[in-house]
């Protein structure tokens, strides 16, 4: 059936590529861009974007229409949680016709890759989205080698 | 057929495209009592300058643009840029001019006030 060692080889290379593809497709089912509306009454808390930048991690969350009092982040070695409530300003008076924005509780907590500095953190909130700027522990910040 | 392969020939010589940017529609909530609608819609993100309200032979639509600066290396992503459209029919009795429109904390606020003419009127009863 194999001839030569190389249509074992190929039949790997093939294998090997079907995993990959399988990979992917689950990780973008794990977390995915949503193009939806956001906050709303269904969902389960705020969408959240991590980058990593050198020895910060920046955490963003979209929080439309929530004050900072209404905010509470915590973090503990690399768990950091975040929680909050919107609660709407929803006039006196007046007929309600549409209300999709709802008013939520939501708790949502992550696992950071590394350990982070707890007491260098910095929050911000602007135009509805929660900045924060979270420096790693010194432990697992990247250093430079010298080659002698 | 000699067509279909021109078309093909054309976009090969196309540059990428860079990403474009995908349309999101905001939750809104309206709000209506005697003298104006009012309407609220989430756009997280969205910053003055980048909100446009048109009214127009009475539709109303909004959008606003999110271009976020981000650094540093991704390592998750829920949320991006994106452009908040949505349109809604409004009567012909609101009061374009006086419209008012207010962002904060990435909501927008819209104040759609309605004309006299239009206002529940209560009709007193003389005695005869």
């Amino acid at each position: 059936m194999f001839t030569r060692m190389s249509d074992i080889d190929r039949m790997f290379g093939a294998m090997d590529l079907l995993r990959n593809k399988m990979g992917r497709i689950f990780g973008d089912f794990d977390r995915s861009l949503d193009y939806g509306p956001g906050l709303t009454l269904s969902s389960s808390g705020p969408r959240t974007n991590l980058y990593e930048d050198g020895d910060t991690f920046e955490i963003r969350a979209e929080v439309p229409g929530i004050v900072k009092d209404d905010l509470n982040v915590s973090i503990q070695g690399n768990y950091l949680e975040i929680n909050g409530s919107r609660s709407l300003d929803t006039p006196e008076g007046y007929k309600i016709h549409r209300a999709e924005r709802g008013t939520s509780t939501f708790s949502r907590s992550f696992t950071l890759p590394n350990d982070v500095d707890a007491e260098k953190v910095e929050a911000n909130l602007k135009d509805g989205i929660l900045y924060l700027k979270v420096p790693k522990s010194e432990a697992a910040k990247p250093k430079q080698i010298t080659i002698r | 057929m000699k067509e279909r392969r021109d078309i093909a020939k054309k976009e090969e010589k196309n540059i990428e495209k860079t990403r474009e940017l995908r349309s999101a529609i905001p939750a809104v909530d309206i709000y209506e009592n005697e003298d104006e609608i009012l309407l609220h819609a989430d756009m997280p993100g969205v910053l003055k300058e980048d909100v446009a309200v048109n009214i127009d032979n009475g539709t109303l639509s909004l959008s606003g643009v999110r271009k976020l600066e981000t650094k540093g290396v991704l390592k998750w992503e829920e949320f991006n840029d994106v452009e908040y459209i949505r349109s809604f029919s409004i009567p012909q009795t609101i009061e374009t001019e006086k419209v008012e429109a207010e962002l904060k904390d990435g909501v927008l606020k819209l104040h759609l006030p309605k004309s006299e003419a239009a206002k529940p009127k209560q009709i007193e009863i003389k005695a005869a």
